[in-house]
C-alpha cells in the first residue's frame, strides 16, 4: 500500500514532465512563433528568475515550511543596492548592504518561525509587507529604480551570454547546482530533509531544529536577494512594485507542480527544474495566443489548485495517522 | 430494581478489535444489567478503553456483536451510540471550553433561530431538576474538573442516555469531589440509569459498583458481584497470568551486578506530572520502571533526555555521571551519549520519507555534529548494512523506506538510529509496544546483551511481565514519582501492582 503511495511520488514527477513535453510539442506544432530560437531564449530567460525564486522556496518547503516574503526579499535588496549606487555610494557599500539587509531579514524570519513558534505562513506574510513597506517608505525615491554605471561590473549577472545561452538561465544552472549539492551533499541538507519528514523526531534524534529552520530562511532569503540582483541587471532596473504583482503564487506553483510535497521532506532541485519547465513554457504559450493577463491568472490559479488537490492526495499530511493504534 | 432475568440493557458478544494485526480486546463477552453500576478495572493496555469506546461508537469492533435490550446494534459514530441511548464522558472531556455550559448543554441540539435567553432558563431549570450547582452561562474553561463532569453527565441525561460510561471519571478529582460525584452516580441509579465506570482505583471500584468486570491482555478474566473480590483478590486477577503462557519469556532469576551510577535524579519537580522525583541507574544493568498512565514516568525520562521543552522544570537536580546537567533541548543530551527511545515511534521515531539506512545515518549524523560536513553514501550503506544485520531488521533491502516495514521492524530501526550513537544511557519507553512477538523475544535479548555490555539501560513499561523479565531493579512510580523499589528476586507482580494502585 505504501509502495503503491511511493510509486505514485515518483509518477507525480513523471506525469509533470509527460505534460511539459506535451505542451511543449504541440505548442511547437500549432503555435506560429513558439518554436524559434529566439523566442525559447526568451523563454528561458523570463523563467530564469521565477526557477531561481523556486529553488530558494524549495529549500523551505521541504523543511516543512512556506516563505510568502520571497518577493519582497527578490526587490528590496536589490532595489537597496541600485539606490545607493545611484547615490553615489561605490559598487562594494552597495553589494554589502543588500547583502547585509537579506540576512538580517533572513535570521528575523527564522527566529519568529524556529524560537517564536509562529506558523511560517503568517510569519512570513507579515514580514514580506514590512520588507516591501520599509523599501517604498525607507530607500526607494521611485517605484522603478534604474541601474547606475557603477553597478556594470556585476552586470554579468543577468547580461549577456555564455555559449549562446543568457546569462540569467547560467545563473539559474549555477544556483541549482549549489542548492542541490547543500541538499542531497551536506549533512545540513540531510537535516533539512529530516526536520521537514519529522520535525519531532529530528529533534529527539539529536538534530538541533531550531538553528536548522533559521538557516533554511537564511538561505532562502539570500538567495532571493541573489534573484533580485540578477533580474535588476537583466532588465537594467529593479521595479519594486513587483511586490504586489502575482508572482509569488508562480513560486509556488512551481514548487508544488513540480512535484516538492508541501507536507516535507520531499522532493529536490530537479522537481524546482521541471516545475520551472512546465510553467514557462504555460506562460509563454498564453502569451502569444494573446491571453489576457486576468485570464492568465484564472488559468494559473486553477492549475495552482488542482496540484495543491493532487499534492494533499499524494502527501497526506501525517497529524491525522499518528493516532492510529491508539487503546 | 435489578432481576437477574431481565434482558441485560447492554451486551457484547465475542466483541473484538484488532488495530494493526494487534488485538487490543479478543472475544470479549460484557453485560451490562439495567441499572446497575458496573466497574471495569484492568491494567494500562487490558483494552478497557477499546471496550467502552467500542460500546459508545468511538471505535467500531473488528468482528463480534453489540446488543441493546436484545436487539442488535452498530453504533458507528458516538452520535449513533447517543441515538440508542449510550453516552460517554470521556478523561479529557469533549465540551467546547469556549462557550457557557448551557450552550454546551444544547450543543447540536439548537434551534434554527436560537436564544441565549431561552436555553439559559432552560439549562437552568434542568441543573436544578439535577440538584446540580453549575451556572449555566458561566464559560467552561473556567469550571474545575468537578463541575466540568458535572456538565457532561447533564449533557448525557439531558439525552436520555440509559447508559452512562465513565473513562477514569475520578483521576482529576478533589477527594471531596470525589464523594459527590459518586453520590451522584448513586442518584443516576436510582433514575434507572446503568452505569458502567473504568477506574485505576480499586477502593473506588469496592466502594460503589454492583459489579466488577476484570481485564488482562484483552481478554475477560472474570465478572462477578462486588461482595466477592476483595483488594487482593483484583490484583491477583489483573496481573495473574502464567508467564509461561506470555511471549515474555521466563522471569530473571539472576541480578546483574551494580556498576557506577550513571544518572541520579533528585527531588525533579515538573508541572502538576512530577512530584519531587528521585532515583537512581546503574550502569551494567537494566532498570525497570513501572507505573500507571499518570504516574510521571515517561515525564521523568523525557525531562532527563532533554525532550520535554524548555521551562517546564520546576526545580530538582540531575546528574550523569555526578555532573550537574540540565538539557534543555534533545541535542546536547545526545551528544554526553543520553538516547531517548520513544514509545511513540510514528509521532517522534523514524522518518518515513527515508530508506532503513537513512534513517540510522540520520542517527550518526547527529551525534558527529561537526566532524561530518557532507555527507557519504558509502558510509550511509555500510552502516545500514551492519545494523540491519546487529539487530535482524528483516526488509528486501537497507533501501526500503522506513514507513514500509511492520512496527516490530520500525522499532529496531529507531533503536538501531539511537545505537548508532553510542549512548552510554538508554531509555527504551514502551520498547515493545505494537510490535509482534518475535519481535519482542529479539528486542529483549538486545536490552540484556546492552546491559552485558556495560550500558546503563532504562526499561519504561506498562506491562508488568516485560519489567519482570528485563529488570535487575525495578523502581515503581506512582503520582509522579518513584514510591518502590525492588530488586529483581524479591518482586512479585502482586507487589509492584500493589505499589502503584492507591
Amino acid at each position: 500500500m505504501t509502495a503503491a503511495a511511493a510509486s505514485k511520488n515518483i509518477s507525480q514527477q513523471t506525469i509533470v514532465f509527460a505534460i511539459f513535453v506535451l505542451m511543449f510539442i504541440s505548442f511547437s506544432i500549432f503555435l506560429k512563433g513558439f518554436f524559434s530560437a529566439g523566442n525559447l531564449l526568451g523563454l528561458l530567460q523570463n523563467v530564469a528568475i521565477l526557477g531561481i525564486l523556486g529553488l530558494a522556496m524549495a529549500v523551505v518547503v521541504i523543511g516543512r515550511g512556506i516563505d510568502i516574503s520571497m518577493v519582497a526579499v527578490l526587490a528590496v535588496p536589490a532595489g537597496l543596492m541600485l539606490q545607493l549606487a545611484q547615490e553615489g555610494y561605490p559598487l562594494s557599500m552597495a553589494l554589502l548592504a543588500a547583502v547585509v539587509i537579506a540576512l538580517v531579514f533572513g535570521l528575523i524570519n527564522g527566529w519568529l518561525i524556529a524560537f517564536a513558534e509562529i506558523p511560517s505562513l503568517f510569519t512570513t506574510l507579515a514580514s514580506g509587507l514590512f520588507l516591501a513597506g520599509l523599501g517604498q517608505v525607507a530607500f526607494f525615491r521611485l517605484d522603478v529604480v534604474q541601474w547606475s554605471t557603477s553597478l556594470d561590473p556585476i552586470s554579468w549577472m543577468g547580461r549577456g551570454t555564455l555559449l549562446g545561452v543568457p546569462m540569467p538561465v547560467i545563473m539559474f544552472a549555477v544556483v541549482a547546482v549549489l542548492v542541490a549539492f547543500f541538499l542531497k551533499k551536506t549533512r545540513l541538507g540531510a537535516f533539512v530533509y529530516a526536520v521537514g519528514d519529522n520535525p519531532i523526531g529530528a529533534r529527539t534524534t539529536g538534530i538541533p531544529t531550531r538553528p536548522l529552520i533559521v538557516l533554511q530562511y537564511v538561505i532562502a532569503a539570500l538567495i532571493g536577494a541573489f534573484a533580485g540582483m540578477v533580474m535588476a541587471a537583466s532588465v537594467n532596473s529593479m521595479p519594486t512594485r513587483i511586490f504586489n504583482s502575482t508572482l509569488i503564487y508562480d513560486v509556488i506553483l512551481v514548487v508544488v507542480l513540480g512535484g516538492i510535497g508541501l507536507s516535507g521532506g520531499r522532493g529536490g532541485v530537479i522537481n524546482v527544474i521541471i516545475g520551472t519547465a512546465l510553467i514557462g513554457t504555460l506562460l509563454n504559450g498564453m502569451t502569444i495566443l494573446d491571453i489576457s493577463y486576468s485570464a492568465q491568472n484564472l488559468i494559473k490559479g486553477i492549475i495552482l489548485l488542482v496540484a495543491i488537490l493532487i499534492d494533499s492526495f499524494l502527501n497526506p499530511r501525517n497529524e491525522e495517522t499518528a493516532q492510529q493504534g491508539d487503546i | 430494581m435489578t432481576t437477574e432475568f431481565a434482558p441485560p440493557v447492554l451486551e457484547l458478544r465475542k466483541a473484538t478489535k484488532v488495530y494493526a494485526g494487534v488485538p487490543a480486546i479478543e472475544e470479549v463477552d460484557f453485560s451490562l444489567r439495567s441499572g446497575e453500576i458496573h466497574a471495569i478495572v484492568g491494567e494500562n493496555g487490558a483494552g478497557k478503553s477499546t471496550m467502552t469506546k467500542v460500546m459508545a461508537g468511538v471505535v467500531n469492533l473488528s468482528s463480534g456483536e453489540m446488543l441493546v435490550d436484545g436487539h442488535n446494534v452498530s453504533p458507528k459514530t458516538p452520535n449513533d451510540a447517543l441515538r440508542i441511548g449510550i453516552a460517554m464522558v470521556f478523561q479529557e472531556t469533549s465540551l467546547v471550553p469556549t462557550m457557557t455550559v448551557a450552550q454546551n448543554l444544547f450543543l447540536g441540539q439548537e434551534r434554527y433561530f436560537n436564544r441565549l435567553r431561552g436555553i439559559y432558563i432552560e439549562a437552568q431549570q434542568f441543573m436544578q431538576s439535577l440538584q446540580f450547582d453549575v451556572d449555566p452561562t458561566a464559560v467552561v474553561s473556567l469550571l474545575g474538573a468537578a463541575k466540568k463532569q458535572m456538565v457532561e453527565i447533564a449533557r448525557a441525561v439531558l439525552h436520555n442516555a440509559k447508559v452512562i460510561i465513565f473513562d477514569e471519571p475520578t483521576a482529576s478529582l478533589t477527594p471531596e469531589e470525589k464523594k459527590y460525584f459518586f453520590d451522584l452516580v448513586l442518584d443516576l441509579k436510582k433514575r434507572g440509569v446503568s452505569i458502567i465506570f473504568i477506574s485505576h482505583a480499586l477502593e473506588e471500584a469496592l466502594l460503589v459498583s454492583d459489579r466488577i468486570t476484570i481485564l488482562r491482555d484483552g481478554k475477560r478474566v472474570v465478572t462477578d458481584d462486588k461482595d466477592t473480590f476483595d483488594r487482593a483478590r483484583i490484583v491477583k486477577e489483573m496481573v495473574g497470568r502464567d508467564l509461561s503462557q506470555t511471549h515474555y519469556g521466563q522471569r530473571k532469576t539472576t541480578v546483574r551486578q551494580q556498576g557506577k551510577r550513571v544518572l541520579s535524579v533528585q527531588n525533579l519537580r515538573m508541572a502538576a506530572m512530577v512530584k519531587n522525583n528521585s532515583l537512581s541507574v546503574f550502569a551494567g544493568q537494566v532498570t525497570g520502571v513501572f507505573g500507571l498512565v499518570g504516574s510521571g514516568r515517561t515525564e521523568t525520562f523525557k525531562v532527563v533526555a532533554g525532550i520535554i521543552k524548555r521551562d517546564f522544570m520546576h526545580g530538582g537536580e540531575i546528574l550523569l555521571n555526578d555532573r550537574p546537567v540540565r538539557y534543555l533541548v534533545p541535542a546536547p543530551a545526545v551528544r554526553d551519549g543520553v538516547a531517548y527511545v520513544t514509545e511513540d515511534r510514528k509521532l517522534e521515531g523514524f522518518f518515513e520519507t527515508k530508506s532503513i539506512a537513512g534513517n540510522i545515518y540520520l542517527g550518526l549524523l547527529a551525534k558527529l555534529r561537526g566532524k561530518r560536513d557532507l555527507v557519504s553514501r558509502r558510509e550511509e550503506g555500510e552502516s545500514g548494512e551492519h545494523w540491519i544485520k546487529r539487530l535482524n531488521i528483516r526488509a528486501i533491502s537497507k533501501d526500503v523506506k522506513a514507513i514500509e516495514l511492520s512496527g516490530g521492524n520500525q522499532q529496531k530501526v529507531v533503536i538501531s538510529k539511537s545505537l548508532i550513537q553510542d549512548p552510554e544511557l538508554i531509555i527504551f519507553d514502551e520498547p515493545t509496544r505494537g510490535v509482534d512477538v518475535g519481535a519482542i523475544a529479539e528486542i529483549h535479548q538486545l536490552i540484556n546483551q546492552l546491559a552485558d555490555e556495560g550500558k546503563a539501560v532504562v526499561v519504561i513499561s506498562s506491562y508488568l511481565p516485560e519489567i519482570m523479565s528485563l529488570s535487575d531493579r525495578i523502581l515503581v512510580q506512582r503520582m509522579g514519582k518513584v514510591v518502590e523499589e525492588f530488586s529483581s528476586p524479591e518482586a512479585t507482580e502482586e507487589k509492584i501492582m500493589y505499589a502503584a494502585i492507591h
